[in-house]
């Protein structure tokens, strides 16, 4: 991970987490769901509503990835104490999938949010030399192939049979 | 838009579900449920799906979704 030279402001201020009493804080306490078939089963009858849809498809249009989305949301329930933090990593890919799904179903466009922006592009000159390598290998199996052709067909035409039974013209 | 490292695309992408349904194939041994039978779990390595298993359970019900994904785009 990269760090920025620029300052962060949404970082913490020292001491916030010390606001509250210990429990006092949904996500201190005993989680609402604590296994993952009743975290997706949460999901599933969340993420089917049609206001859900609706606005989830709005999203996904503004071009926001499906990764951002989702991680979002399992956040959110993180912290409103609905499950805990691993049962909301193990569901992610779920998550996912359905907002996909949901994207699909629309006609959407959306951005899964799976490609790396930051990786470094293929440079140009590389591709140069990658193309004038390919060239030069067609022009050699071309010419090697011509080569094997000329040489089958003297083969063809010297040899004569040699054998004491062969017939002889 | 920028983009900081996301946790989500680095779980769905360690989904192998082309990797799991072969291994659904793969036919699974019949379970003894007798009061003398071991309770051994899987061994590490094992073609056997544990379907305790969180992950397991969650690349199940992926695969279910994506079944009707590809349906809607008419990829398979």
């Amino acid at each position: 991970m990269e760090l920025s030279d620029q300052p962060s402001f949404d970082a913490p201020i020292p001491g916030q987490s010390l606001t509250a009493e210990l429990g006092g804080r949904p996500w201190q306490n005993v989680s609402q769901f604590t296994t993952v078939d009743e975290t997706i089963d949460y999901y599933m009858e969340r993420m089917s509503s049609e206001e859900f849809m609706l606005q989830l498809a709005d999203i996904l249009e503004m071009g926001v990835p499906v990764t951002s989305i989702a991680n979002s949301i399992q956040l959110s329930s993180v912290m409103d104490g609905t499950h805990t933090v691993d049962v909301g990593m193990l569901v992610l890919p779920m998550l996912m999938e359905m907002i996909m799904m949901i994207g699909d179903s629309a006609g959407i466009k959306y951005d899964d949010g799976m490609k790396d922006p930051n990786k470094p592009k293929t440079r140009d000159s590389l591709i140069a030399k990658a193309i004038n390598n390919y060239e030069k290998e067609i022009s050699d199996i071309n010419l090697s192939g011509n080569d094997k052709e000329e040489t089958s067909e003297k083969k063809e035409v010297m040899e004569e049979p040699k054998g004491l039974m062969a017939r002889r013209n | 838009m920028s983009r900081q490292f996301n946790s989500a695309a680095v779980a769905y992408a360690k989904m192998d579900l082309d990797g799991f349904a072969k291994l659904e194939d793969v036919k699974q041994p019949e379970k003894v449920s007798g009061l003398l039978a071991r309770t051994s779990k899987p061994m590490k390595g094992s073609k056997e799906l544990d379907y305790t298993n969180p992950a397991v359970r969650v690349a199940k019900q992926m695969q279910v979704i994506r079944k009707y994904r590809d349906e809607i785009n008419g990829t398979k």
